[in-house]
């Protein structure tokens, strides 16, 4: 499945990657700090207080030196320091952030996929009866609906209502009381994120099992005397799921975008909290770092789909 | 000859579409000999591929079996029940399909896609199958067969895939091999090889096979009996050489006009049929090949003609024969094969 | 004798015919329930957002017309938010925002995908290579990100909102309009304009255009719930709309914050909100399935 090209494949990805990352940093970077040094501070700093923070964070040299020395510094890894903050280093916390989003989006993610293809395998093989109608409907409804609503609409049923209900003995509570989410924290809102991409997945995955449930290799396999479960797992569904594969890449996209909200929501300490927080509070350089996060956190995702399609499409090869 | 292994008694598929009923198989009777080679000719739309997959259930949507027999081994295989046809599935009745390239699974290796087929109805490990599957390869004559069972079948050539495709269909050593237009979507000299080691494998193994073709050319290469159909039904069958020699259908005797012979004693002029199949939603009165046929009579128009004994062995669907159309029409000589040229009886009230 | 059928090949028509394609899309139309069902809701949202405009129950940005957090009563149909302003009269003026920075968006996306499209599948050379890079750079990052630090950067108004979203959507307009010139263009009846002396200006706005038009309005009618998708959750993020313009995104992340004493205040623009994407989404698969049969998904 993996050959010495896919190696190569990979680390001319990663390469790739890294330049984008910087890239989009840039373009952050020069385009806040166009903005004049005293709009970079939500206090209220005088004389040479203020003359001193300007100096500690290198705002009083030309442009260009500021840009070199941040490139250098991203070079080591260096994002610099908090501007709210003084003295806090970004990226360990940047680093941090990134992993408890991705460890919600991925939780979504298998939402998506696990959900979505149920929901459409389900639909294609009872095609036209009230089950694919009831499906296909709720599909609909879902990708119709913006992640933060399906949110508030679990927080109102199992956070209020269920508490409500059973008299406070069983309810989710809202929160992220350590680091990492439990399971308990963590389904809630990652059921939110991804339920909107797993109603695309579903339409999908039905159109195209439909499709590969007509093809001339599904009447093979019945020849052969094979069970319908495997004919439908085996060969319809893999087949069913390079197309859908294509928009993994955009939906992983969508979850993570989506984090940004939901994260806020359910108070989840990751990128898109501090995102966020990070652009109320006029932290100009957490933005850039959280910038720079989600831009790797993109490249790394994408990557990562582009490599499903050599697992499941053995025509394919880098 | 000894008891027949498969029996197929007035078969009928019907496809219900939007404008109404499609009788694709109408009334078919066969009997099916252990370890002959029975061909199966007519046009495309004459029902031969609907004929195949009905004995093993696998018509398509909206497609549906709606009536008759398929006798095997005392069972009626129409009656069984969804679970008991996936059992004889591959092991008792293997079918191999006309287009290599579609009817393999893309994304399985073929070596697994042939032990899939022994792992489906024998009690094996994975990895027996798959030495099995190599040892299938190698048997139907694929070279390198170690690596090729790792392959994908894009890895493969047309030929090769289709050499897969029997390996398959022999890998439970079935009975019956139903093969659908084995050799049409290949190169023609890969199509030579592909019916050589068809016949190889039918005298080797004893398998019954049934060939699907529109190619009376294949069926004089490879079968001992023949079947010809025409819009649904059976029109004549009966030994090949004696087919061939004396066809008693005006259908079948237009078909073997419409194939080159190297060993023709005479100068003959080749033939292409008149007209165009008919509409099975509206099939014509009377016999179904009165509208392209030269000899027909005023019976023709009206009323159905059955499969009666024409010669020994020999079986015609028709009111005329080619005996007496040769005897009293011309037959032999004729150049002019319009509908009703021969017989003079044209149509007044023909074609609704 | 039976005559045989004389075939009849007919000849290709130099261009496409319009006429029929439109009416045979509106025929498709007519018949999608759904689509029909939608457009009827989207009027319906039109007509209340432009009552709003001279008319509602209560000025909306008028702080304690009754007691904060009050349940749906007769005065006030939808309750009362955070600090007593009337919901509805809201929600009414919410539909004005969404819909402008839906249409808005999609008008701005228009006028800077389209050229840029055509230009660059037409003329191809530097140009197409420069576009097709800077689209490609952009799909590098998520779209939602690089509004919101725009509207950041420009500071928070309507039109503000509606630049920002526009210049992350007008890739995908012009990727499409792009790859329709160049299919468009090796066709016969272009290169037959060409050979005639048209000038390009004519042949791209008088020839490709119309053809790739099923297409485009397609994908800017999905443009539109994707734009008010992103101004609800700036909005929602806080850096929407400023206050006290109510956007249903603010609605619903105030109304969260009260989900315990009064859920109405979240539900309802929740509900608005959905019902309306839901309503262009309808609309955008009926127009899809009537103007642009090859992209069925």
């Amino acid at each position: 499945m993996f050959t010495r090209g896919t190696l190569i494949y990979i680390v001319q990805r990663l390469v790739l990657i890294t330049l984008a990352v910087l890239g989009v940093s840039s373009l952050v970077f020069l385009g806040i700090h166009r903005l004049p040094g005293d709009a970079l501070f939500s206090e209220h700093l005088r004389g040479t207080q203020y003359e001193l923070t300007l100096h500690h964070y290198g705002l009083d040299r030309p442009l260009w030196q500021q840009y070199l020395t941040f490139l250098g510094n991203m070079f080591h890894g260096d994002l610099g320091e908090s501007l709210v903050n003084r003295g806090v280093p970004i990226t360990p916390i940047v680093l941090r952030e990134m992993s408890v989003s991705a460890e919600v989006g991925l939780v979504a993610l298998i939402f998506t996929i696990g959900l979505g293809m149920s929901f459409g395998v389900i639909a294609a093989l009872r095609q036209n009866t009230w089950l694919d109608y009831l499906l296909s409907t709720t599909s609909v409804i879902g990708y119709s609906m913006p992640n933060f609503v399906i949110a508030t609409f679990l927080i109102l049923v199992f956070g209020v209502w269920l508490e409500n209900i059973t008299h406070g003995n069983f309810y989710f509570e809202i929160g992220w009381p350590g680091r990492y989410g439990s399971i308990g924290a963590i389904w809630l809102p990652a059921f939110a994120l991804g339920f909107p991409s797993a109603s695309i997945v579903a339409r999908m995955t039905r159109a195209s099992m439909l499709e590969v449930l007509q093809q001339d290799f599904i009447r093979t396999a019945r020849a052969k005397g094979l069970a319908p479960a495997t004919i439908t797992i085996r060969h319809a569904l893999r087949n069913a799921l390079i197309p859908v594969i294509t928009v993994l890449g955009p939906l992983a996209m969508a979850i993570i975008t989506g984090g940004v909200v939901v994260e806020n929501i359910f108070g989840i300490p990751g990128l898109g909290k501090e995102f966020a927080t990070s652009i109320l509070n006029r932290d100009y350089n957490v933005v850039i770092g959280v910038f720079t996060g989600y831009a790797a956190l993109v490249g790394l995702t994408n990557l990562g789909v582009d490599l499903l399609y050599v697992v499941i499409d053995p025509r394919i090869r880098y | 000859m000894a008891t027949p292994i498969l029996q197929v008694k007035d078969l009928q598929t019907q496809f219900t579409t939007h404008d109404g009923v499609v009788r694709a198989v109408d009334g078919v009777s066969f009997d099916l000999y252990p370890g002959e080679s029975l061909g199966i000719v007519g046009e495309s739309g004459s029902g031969k591929s609907v004929t195949a997959l009905s004995l093993l259930r696998l018509v398509p949507n909206p497609g549906r079996i709606v009536g008759g027999q398929v006798l095997f081994r005392n069972d009626d295989l129409l009656q069984l029940s969804d679970e008991e046809m996936r059992e004889i599935r591959g092991r008792d009745i293997a079918m191999i399909f006309q287009d290599p390239q579609s009817s393999l699974n893309p994304v399985l290796r073929t070596g697994f896609q042939i032990a899939e087929a022994m792992l489906a109805h024998q009690r094996s490990t994975r990895s027996q199958a798959l030495r099995r599957a190599v040892e299938l390869l190698r048997r139907v004559r694929i070279p390198a067969a170690e690596s090729r069972a790792k392959d994908y079948p894009h890895q493969l050539s047309g030929g090769m895939r289709q050499r897969a495709m029997i390996a398959m269909g022999l890998a439970n050593a079935p009975a019956i091999v139903v093969a659908d237009e084995p050799t049409t979507a290949l190169d023609v000299t890969v199509q030579a090889q592909i019916l050589e080691l068809l016949a190889d494998l039918n005298h080797e193994l004893g398998a019954a096979v049934v060939m699907i073709t529109h190619n009376m050319g294949v069926v004089a290469g490879l079968c001992t009996r023949v079947l010809v159909m025409y819009a649904g039904q059976i029109v004549e069958q009966g030994p090949v050489e004696q087919i061939f020699e004396d066809p008693q259908h005006p259908y079948t005797w237009s078909l073997l006009k419409s194939i080159p012979r190297v060993d023709a004693v005479r100068h003959e002029r080749l033939r292409s049929i008149e007209g165009i199949a008919p509409d099975l939603l509206r099939p014509p009165r009377g016999c179904r090949f009165h509208p392209r046929c030269p000899f027909r009579v005023e019976k023709c128009f009206s009323d159905d003609p059955h499969l009666i004994e024409v010669k020994p062995d020999q079986r015609a669907a028709c009111w005329v024969t080619m005996d007496r159309a040769r005897a009293e029409m011309g037959a032999d000589d004729l150049l002019d094969i319009r509908p009703g040229s021969a017989s003079g009886v044209q149509a007044g009230r023909l074609v609704e | 004798m039976a005559a045989t059928p004389a075939t009849v090949v007919a000849a290709e028509p130099i261009a496409p015919a319009q006429a029929s394609l439109w009416s045979d899309a509106w025929r498709k139309l007519r018949r999608n329930r759904l689509a029909l069902g939608g457009a009827v809701y989207l009027t319906l949202v039109v007509v209340v957002a432009l009552t709003a405009l001279v008319w509602t129950p209560y000025p909306m940005a008028e702080v304690g017309v009754g007691i904060p957090y009050s349940a749906p009563s007769l005065q006030h149909w939808l309750g009362l938010d955070t600090i007593g302003r009337d919901v509805l009269s809201r929600l009414m003026v919410g539909a004005q925002v969404s819909l402008l920075v839906g249409v808005g968006t999609q008008l701005v996306v228009l006028a800077i995908g389209v050229p840029i499209g055509l230009a660059a599948g037409y003329f191809r050379g530097v140009f197409d290579q420069v576009t097709t890079f800077v689209i490609n750079l952009f799909y590098g990052v998520p779209n939602l990100l690089v509004a919101l630090i725009l509207v950041f950067l420009l500071g928070p108004s309507l039109t503000n909102i509606i630049v920002a979203i526009a210049a992350t959507g007008w890739m995908d307009m012009a990727r499409l309009v792009r790859g329709q010139t160049l299919s468009l263009r090796e066709r016969d009846f272009i290169e037959a304009s060409r050979a005639a002396g048209a000038r390009p200006a004519k042949i791209l706005f008088g020839h490709v255009l119309p053809n790739a038009l099923g297409p485009i309005i397609v994908q800017a009618t999905f443009g539109v719930p994707a734009a008010i998708l992103f101004e609800a959750f700036m909005s929602f993020l806080g850096l929407g709309v400023p206050p006290p313009m109510p956007s249903w995104g603010s609605m619903a992340a105030d109304g969260i914050t009260a989900i315990r004493i009064a859920a109405n205040l979240v539900i309802a623009p929740a509900v608005a909100l959905s019902l309306t994407l839901m309503a262009f989404n309808f609309v955008g698969d009926g127009l899809r399935d009537a103007l642009d049969p090859r992209q069925r998904r």
